[in-house]
């Protein structure tokens, strides 16, 4: 299987040096396990490739193109004469805009599906590839997907690779001029202004500071509490399973609970006459 | 008895009288009251004492119950009685929006979204919500018209979605298209934007009619731009819509003219279900938690594996090394985002209820009957921890033996 891990030039959150996003290094590890990696960067500097090799890759291609320039039309164009099956690319840039559209216009570009918020993938039968998606609370989706493929990696993928400089020596990189692309090619750029951090929201502005305390612990939204005093334990450990299952964390008694108790008994009686 | 506040300065001006040179006041005129309430700290006192306490006590949060309203404020209760939905009968715009609406619910990032869209639609557009299937909630969140789409609610079909909603952009042409950034809905939201070849301003975070802000660089800058047409709202940055229900009236939209639908890529998609034994406890759907009053921490091992849910404890057992650190609940350790959470021998501390705050349903355990924890919980239950919890899993076994033969 061979693939392509799209590389954006990121700044680091606090020094604002140029780094690899972390996503892409995690991409770099899930594509080390598939086959044959190359990665793939557009911009005016070479940087991302470089760090690239050293988290993992062999070979990377650099293609040069003016500041502020659309990197879809170049990518695109690539990964159309490369025709990898698979093309890996973080979930959002760090450091730029940070939207998360270029892998989806690459992906239309091409023409070719895309799964979001990847954290694992296997191989499967014959132009098949298997997919974990990361969905909120812990819950994982698993898809059966026909590659050709593009893939957006999500933050709790396994850790990337640590930088090791001797394999950022070792590896290649191809350098390429791109095409000129006209600069304005989309909206104008927004208005930008300083970061101003404002208070989070709150549940409910209460009038009192008790209300407010109310509002941070839940209080005011609790109600209808049911209390049940002097009861065995054995009564309020039903209790305790019937308000649970009730609210649907618990798996319900059995699928072959008192309900079907009948359907047990008839099994039993043709294993009886058999 | 009430009497009326007197304001001098409107006193004083109502007296003054025109025409002359220098100001000259008719000290005989009467003035207008002033519309502000006069306190009166005595029937306060009295609405405030607790009535079956031997010595005077006062209960302080019934803080301006008996405050004296002027005679001539208008009374709003008869509009709280019976709330009207407010109707928009010929909006000028629309405003569609997409929630998320996992499990068939209005999630609290839903209800923002809404609060968005009222924030641009105003008093002259409508709020439609396109949605897979209809609620009672919708209308008190916000939407003013629901298009209902069929569609099976466990499918898994991203690009369908996406060409649903063109569709429906197509046969409305709205002002504005607002998606949650959401696992799904941030996703719709780029699928959407792709198909259209329209701008998306990803990760609002200040929606107004006027400008729309979000975070870039790394939250060093801010970005802002008048409304475009396809915005996706941050979670916990826009407040849900407050204001009376509104109507919710169902539409029908033709949704014939989207894009032609490609052979699906995805050949199966399952839900594998997080592994309560392993998955970090803020992502726990089902918490069971022990707190001092759980001496045999063992059996409660087995209680939680047996219920299937992820332990928790409280900062006593942490702090002395019965349960790990990274266990804790509260202000100090995981704040919880679980449906349900079980409470074993906790006291409630507000350290620990604010881990629990977004917990909807609570199942306290505790031998006091007036702990925080039981007036916190849904069901509350006034019995020894350590007889419980043999009892639940004795009842377990007793099920599992029932159902086995
Ligand atoms: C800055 C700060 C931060 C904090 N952060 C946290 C935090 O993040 N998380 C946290 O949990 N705490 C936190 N605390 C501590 C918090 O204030 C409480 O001290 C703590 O939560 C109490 O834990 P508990 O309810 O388990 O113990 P206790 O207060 O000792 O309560 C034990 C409860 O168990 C009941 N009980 C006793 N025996 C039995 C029995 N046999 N069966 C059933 N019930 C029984 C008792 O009636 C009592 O209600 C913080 C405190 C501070 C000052
Ligand atoms: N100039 C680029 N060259 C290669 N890949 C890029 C480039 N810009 C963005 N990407 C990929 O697209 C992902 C999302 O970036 P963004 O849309 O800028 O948030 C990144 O994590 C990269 O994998």
């Amino acid at each position: 299987m061979r693939i392509a891990v799209l590389l954006s030039a990121g700044r680091h959150p606090v020094s604002g040096k140029p780094t690899l996003p972390r996503t892409e290094a995690q991409a770099i590890r899930m594509a080390a396990g598939l086959g044959a990696a190359t990665g793939l960067h557009v911009g005016p500097d070479a940087f991302p490739a470089e760090a690239a090799l050293g988290h993992g890759l062999d070979y990377a291609a650099h293609i040069a193109c003016a500041a502020g320039s659309d990197p879809v039309g170049p990518l695109a164009a690539r990964i159309v004469s490369d025709a990898p099956d698979i093309v890996l690319a973080g979930r959002r840039g760090q450091g730029g805009d940070e939207t998360g559209l270029v892998p989806y216009a690459v992906a239309a570009r091409l023409g070719v599906p895309i799964v979001p918020d990847a954290v694992a993938m296997r191989p499967a039968t014959d132009g098949l590839v298997e997919i974990d998606q990361a969905l909120p609370k812990g819950v994982l989706r698993r898809l059966v997907v026909r590659t050709p493929v593009v893939v957006t990696v999500h933050p709790a993928a396994p850790p990337p690779l640590p930088f090791a400089f001797g394999k950022a020596r070792r590896g290649s990189i191809e350098r390429i001029a791109a095409a000129p692309t006209d600069l304005a090619a989309g909206a104008p750029p927004p208005e930008e202004r300083p970061y101003r951090k404002r208070p989070k929201m709150m549940r409910a502005a209460g009038g009192s500071a008790a209300d407010r305390l109310k509002a941070v612990t839940g209080e005011a939204t609790a109600g209808g509490a049911k209390v049940l005093d002097h009861q065995t334990p054995e009564d309020a450990a039903k209790e305790v399973l019937a308000f649970l299952r009730r609210v649907g964390v618990l798996a319900p008694a059995s699928a072959a609970g008192p309900g079907r108790r009948p359907a047990a008994s008839e099994d039993a009686s043709r294993h009886a006459t058999s | 008895m009430t009497r009326l506040r007197r304001d001098p300065r409107t006193e004083r001006a109502a007296a003054r009288t025109s025409g002359a040179e220098r100001p000259r006041y008719d000290l005989a005129l009467k003035a207008a009251p002033s519309r502000r309430p006069r306190r009166d700290p005595r029937a306060e006192a009295a609405a405030q004492r607790v009535p079956a306490a031997a010595r005077l006590r006062l209960d302080r949060s019934q803080f301006g119950a008996a405050t004296v309203v002027a005679t001539h404020v208008p009374e709003r209760q008869t509009d709280k009685a019976s709330p009207k939905p407010i109707i928009v009968e010929n909006p000028d715009f629309l405003v569609l929006v997409v929630p998320d609406m996992a499990g068939g619910r209005l999630g609290e990032h839903d209800r923002q979204l809404f609060g968005a869209a009222r924030e641009l639609a105003g008093k002259t557009g409508a709020t439609l919500a396109l949605v897979g299937a209809s609620s009672a909630d919708l209308g008190p969140a916000g939407a003013d018209r629901v298009a209902v789409v069929a569609r099976d609610p466990d499918a898994y079909d991203p690009d369908a979605r996406a060409a649903e909603v063109v569709a429906a952009m197509r046969a409305l042409d709205p002002k504005h298209v607002l998606f949650p950034e959401s696992a799904d809905g941030g996703d719709l939201a780029r699928r959407v934007s792709v198909l259209t070849g329209e701008p998306l301003f990803t990760e609002a975070e200040q929606v107004s009619a006027s400008a729309l802000g979000r975070p870039a660089r790394c939250r060093k800058v801010e970005q802002r731009s008048v409304p475009t047409r396809l915005i996706s709202v941050a979670a916990d940055s826009v407040a849900s819509y407050s204001g009376a229900p509104r109507e919710a009236r169902n539409e029908q939209v033709d949704l014939a003219s989207g894009p032609a639908k490609t052979a699906g890529a995805i050949v199966s998609a399952t839900r594998i279900p997080a592994d309560p034994a392993t998955v970090p406890l803020a992502l726990a759907d089902f918490v069971v938690s022990a707190g001092n009053g759980v001496t045999d921490l063992d059996m409660f091992r087995q209680v939680v594996a047996a219920l299937g849910a992820t332990p928790g404890a409280s900062r006593v057992l942490c702090d002395a090394g019965l349960m790990p650190r990274a266990a804790q609940v509260g202000a100090s350790g995981t704040v919880l985002g679980a449906s349900c959470y079980f409470a074993l021998g906790i006291a409630g501390a507000p350290q620990h209820l604010q881990g629990v705050a977004d917990c909807e349903h609570i199942v306290a355990v505790n031998t006091d009957l007036h702990a925080a924890m039981i007036a916190r919980a849904g069901l509350g239950i006034i019995q020894d921890a350590q007889l419980v919890m043999p009892a639940i899993l004795e009842e377990l076994e007793r099920e599992r033996r029932e159902t086995g033969t």
